[in-house]
């Protein structure tokens, strides 16, 4: 192959590992599971809990050095969160439910085979003895009553009986009528009924938990019926994954004590969807942890979740609504902030210099879903999954901009059975940046205070705090930077850094409706591309109104738009000039080092 | 794609048909009367209890969707299974089930099985659901028997299309076909539609197009094959039958109908064929006769009463003139030359105007072989034409790189699609994209597809 490329292929071989625009020089800054891993962890089964086993999650970067990393202590107390709105909920947790070293479940680590299948099915059973197979004429009987425009003072009656697998506790304060007639009105109200993408989080015993739109305690009985789906199925040993209708699909994601529900009219895949409830599930048990979901539900599997979860719907509110615009999460890699590499190694060495804490996990300094820098513990990798789980929770909750605050974490990938203490606060009152320090050791949070003054002061002298606030002003960068008139926007991921660049959206995509059909389109082309069993290395699509193509290959992934009209050659000239341009700026707009403390 | 080294991987298990069955949720709307709800239940030997469980299912599922959308529920997604619903008259339900495939996995030292939900792709299914229904509406009486002999393992984008393959002649011999068929018809007025099949290609149909594409899928996957099995085990034991045409100094003889026009009880009863006449449901005779490799299937006024001496009067207008018929078409392709070019790559092309479909993927339109191509690349013309469906695309085109270096291009023009599977695993997209071109401009030059 000549030197110079020009026209030349879209052939993987062209860039070897290592050499594409982004590539990693020294041990990851992100662990990468590549989607296809996340893809085999959404194929999980029903019994599969999320434990982490060995090197499946990536927690532990050197599989060498696992004996010397001791994993993270799962006995943290949990800590009133300075946050005051939910201050409450987590002194609740802390005196209603004394904590214990609780071993990961046994039978969950196991792999989604036919027999940990099975014997958790009858774990279940064991483990709630009033627990009743639904009678499905029983479901339909509730179905009927939804349905029913009427709402005939008989179905309230059969609904009370049918109360499916949670029939002997009901809520003593909301009796039927209660619930039923306003429930009617929702349920037929065109409005709700037509929202692009429900989501429902429901117990076990169909106790409902979240949902996106409108009041659950509205929703009973339609909670009921899903989960009189689920365990109907289960009873046949199999296991539903999701339903079909006209553009609407209802994708089910069962996990040990939580049945999470997306009903969306997005046309997104059922892969897309089933992520995203991942996405909300993890959302979950970074307020609660996998273990004490455990022993809440172990002890009352009729609990009523949502005491546990107030004041925390915002968080689940913006994630869903970031999810739908940010090609993050399906990318599962992170945006970096772009700054020259001068001015970001500062920002490092002024971390890692001034939190040297013992016990500090990780140093993380983001703005708006973007993130500045990364400073870890040795021998500890942040996901990708996790690391959004943060920039969520910075994003939802305002108070974090008015003081410092102190308040515990759970990273399921990292480990879902205990808390990481969180030391958050903004930067400056001018600058959107915002620094988290996290640990294990739930007293340090003057420590950590003390540190963040010194880094601040390391920031000021070093003008570094003026770069970043300037790089947050200016915003991302326009297309016409790279100099290729014919692209119109772009996707590039680097593989091995779980880092991915695109560019704002400029015209055509100004106008949020077409933002979101390109991002419709980027998601189907990640589909096709990432098809488990039908896996391709190019996709290329002429469509009306724009070319799409899309490149995978072990180094990367690109995701590129063109005009309709474009032909082959110019659009693979295009994105042989784009990945020079990229490895041109691969230093400001990725992270390539990795620090440590 | 990214393999663990420690994962070994079986052999696929193949799909296979659960159930079939159609209901009516409003039928027996009492408690204990729900059998009534069920109106038929294949196989036939399953206990009423799993029927109602089974059928009560889909109720619950169809109605939990419909609290959401007008539309009707489609398919259910479990781990084992695969059930597509189809309602094609306000609360009839026809649904299908189907099983997901599975492969044995062991993974450091752990055995276990992964279900292949995407193997079984819901349009190929659904396809196959409604074409079902109309086997079950149109043909009543063999409906069973269809469906024991289902390949449901080897459904693809042609149970989509359900399209037609036809025989291209030149003027001539399509005139005196046509010429044919109208002496044929004018001798015989009870004749209401006639269609003219050389092998597993349609010549000439009178009849509706959707009436003929169930007709044209019961002739070439369970008429045809079947007769074609009886013929060569007939050969092997005696030559009895044969006394008849040797009789009659022609080769015609009905494959539907009577089997010895000498032998008045050898009629049996007559198949009946319902199709659709200015929205009316018109119950009729089939009947099929065949001379060598052409057959005409004649549908004949059900209110007809059907003697025997028609059949004789039949065979004795259609014998001679349809076996010189034969021999002529046959000659006619003896001398036109074939295209050598099939070994470069391989093609499948679809024309939703006149449902006329050709492949060079599957060697015959039971798709008992298919050449040179992976399952994969077949599912993934299926992925594509979905795609085209989905999104409503009148005139797009898409180039694909497969995991294993297999290029498939597909191009659509005003209701025509062409899917090209090129295995030239060192090409680069430009190189494909020329090579498309020049075959487009020698093997479709008849069809405009824009660049």
């Amino acid at each position: 192959m000549a030197e110079e490329p020009v026209v030349s292929s879209a052939n993987d071989d062209e860039f070897k590992q290592g050499s594409e625009p982004g590539a990693c020089r020294n041990s990851m800054l992100i662990a990468t599971d590549s989607y296809e891993d996340i893809a085999q962890y959404l194929k999980a089964d029903v019994c599969q809990s999320d434990v982490p086993n060995g090197k499946s999650t990536s927690v532990v970067g050197d599989a060498d050095d696992a004996s010397e990393t001791s994993t993270p202590d799962q006995t943290v107390k949990c800590q009133n969160r300075v946050d005051p709105e939910e201050t409450s909920v987590c002194s609740e947790q802390c005196t209603q439910y004394d904590r214990q070293e609780v071993s990961s479940d046994d039978s969950a680590v196991g792999d989604n085979s036919e027999e940990t299948a099975t014997t958790a099915v009858t774990e279940t059973g064991q483990n709630s003895p009033k627990e009743t197979l639904p009678d499905i004429s029983c479901i339909n009987r509730q179905l009927s009553s939804l349905s029913a425009s009427d709402g005939s003072p008989h179905s309230v009656d059969t609904d009370q009986v049918c109360q499916p697998a949670s029939s002997d506790v009901t809520e003593p304060s909301v009796t039927a009528e209660e619930y039923l007639s306003p429930e009617l009105d929702y349920v037929h109200s065109a409005q709700w009924k037509n929202q692009d993408k429900h989501i429902f989080i429901l117990s076990k015993a169909g106790k409902p938990i979240y949902c996106r739109y409108g009041d659950e305690d509205r929703l009973v009985t339609l909670f009921g019926v899903m989960q009189a789906l689920v365990s109907f199925i289960q009873s046949s040993k199999d296991s539903i994954r999701y339903i079909v209708a006209g553009d609407h699909k209802f994708v089910f994601l069962v996990r040990e004590h939580l049945i999470l529900v997306a009903i969306a009219q997005t046309k997104e895949s059922s892969t897309h969807l089933l992520l995203q409830l991942t996405y909300i599930y993890n959302q979950v048990l970074s307020i609660l942890t996998l273990s004490q979901l455990g022993r809440i539900f172990n002890m009352l599997h009729n609990y009523d979740l949502r005491r546990l979860l107030s004041g925390t719907e915002k968080t689940f509110d913006n994630l869903l609504n970031v999810m739908n615009q940010d090609p993050s999460f399906f990318l599962c890699a992170v945006r970096c902030l772009p700054l020259e590499t001068s001015v970001r190694d500062t920002v490092a060495q002024s971390i890692a210099q001034n939190a040297k804490v013992k016990d500090l996990v990780y140093a993380i300094l983001i703005t708006n879903h973007q993130l500045i820098t990364l400073v870890r513990m040795k021998h500890y990798f942040l996901h990708p999954l996790d690391l959004h789980l943060i920039f969520n929770l910075v994003s939802a909750t305002e108070s974090f901009k008015a003081a410092e605050s102190w308040t515990p974490i759970c990273l399921p990938k990292f480990d879902s059975n205990g808390y990481l203490h969180a030391y958050i606060s903004y930067l400056d009152e001018s600058c959107d940046a915002c620094l988290l320090l996290l640990t294990v050791d739930k007293d340090l949070f003057f420590t950590l205070s003390d540190c963040k003054r010194k880094i601040m002061e390391k920031l000021t002298k070093h003008h570094s705090l003026k770069a970043i606030c300037e790089s947050i002003r200016r915003g991302n960068y326009c297309i016409s930077e790279a100099g290729i008139p014919e692209l119109r926007h772009f996707l590039y991921k680097s593989r091995s850094t779980a880092q991915f660049t695109s560019p704002k959206f400029e015209v055509p995509y100004t106008a949020e409706e077409d933002r979101q059909r390109l991002f419709r389109l980027y998601q189907h082309l990640h589909y096709r591309i990432h098809c488990n069993s039908r896996p391709l290395k190019i996709m290329f699509t002429v469509g009306e109104y724009e070319t799409l193509l899309g490149w995978v290959t072990s180094g990367f992934e690109l995701y590129a738009v063109f005009g309709p009209l474009v032909t082959k050659p110019l659009a693979i000239n295009s994105i042989n000039k784009l990945l020079k341009w990229i490895k041109k700026e691969e230093d400001r707009l990725f992270i390539l080092n990795s620090p440590t403390f | 794609m990214i393999c663990d080294t420690k994962l070994i991987m079986s052999k696929k298990s193949d799909i296979s048909l659960v159930n079939f069955f159609v209901f009516n949720p409003e039928f027996g709307p009492k408690e204990g009367e729900e059998h009534k709800k069920i109106l038929f239940f294949h196989p036939p030997a399953t206990d009423i209890d799993t029927k109602i469980k089974n059928v009560g299912l889909c109720e619950a599922i169809t109605k939990f969707t419909g609290t959401f959308t007008d539309r009707p529920c489609q398919s259910l997604h479990t781990q084992k299974l695969r059930q597509l619903f189809y309602e094609p008259e306000p609360n009839y339900w026809v649904v299908l089930t189907v099983t997901v495939p599975y492969s044995t996995k062991t993974k450091d030292g752990q055995t276990y099985l992964e279900y292949h939900d995407e193997d079984v792709q819901d349009s190929v299914y659904e396809a196959v659901l409604h074409q079902c229904y109309k086997m079950f509406k149109s043909l009543e009486h063999f409906f069973s028997k269809y469906l024991i002999t289902l390949k449901l393992g080897q459904s693809d984008m042609l149970d989509v299309f359900n399209g037609i393959h036809f025989l291209p002649l030149d003027k001539n011999m399509y005139l005196r076909i046509q010429c044919f068929i109208n002496l044929l018809e004018a001798t015989f007025p009870h004749i209401l539609y006639t269609a003219f099949l050389y092998q597993d290609q349609l010549v000439w149909s009178g009849l509706e197009q959707e009436d003929m594409r169930v007709l044209y899928t019961y002739l070439t996957t369970n008429l045809f094959p079947a007769y074609m099995e009886q013929e060569f085990q007939g050969l092997k034991a005696t030559s009895s039958s044969s006394s008849l045409t040797s009789l009659h100094s022609h080769y015609g003889k009905y494959i539907l109908g009577p089997t010895n026009l000498a032998d008045e009880s050898s009629a049996g009863r007559i198949p009946r064929l319902y199709i659709n006449k200015d929205q009316a449901v018109l119950e009729c005779h089939l009947l099929v006769y065949k001379a060598h490799s052409a057959s005409v299937c004649l549908v004949i006024d059900g209110n007809y009463g059907l003697m025997f001496d028609l059949f004789k009067r039949l065979d004795k207008f259609l014998g001679p003139q349809l076996s010189a018929l034969a021999s002529d078409i046959g000659d006619y392709y003896a001398r036109k030359p074939q295209s050598s070019s099939e070994s470069q790559f391989k093609y499948v092309y679809f024309n939703l105007m006149n449902l006329a479909q050709k492949t060079s993927i599957h060697t015959d339109s039971r798709k008992l072989a298919v050449t040179g191509v992976s399952p994969d690349v077949i599912k993934l013309i299926s992925d594509l034409n979905e795609d085209l469906t989905s999104c409503h695309i009148q005139d797009g085109e898409m180039i694909i790189k497969t995991w294993n270096d297999c290029w498939v291009v597909c191009k659509k023009a005003d209701q025509r699609e062409v899917y090209i599977i090129l295995n030239q695993k060192n090409a680069n997209l430009i190189e494909i994209n020329e090579e498309v071109k020049k075959l487009c401009a020698s093997q479709f030059t008849n069809i405009f597809f824009m660049d």
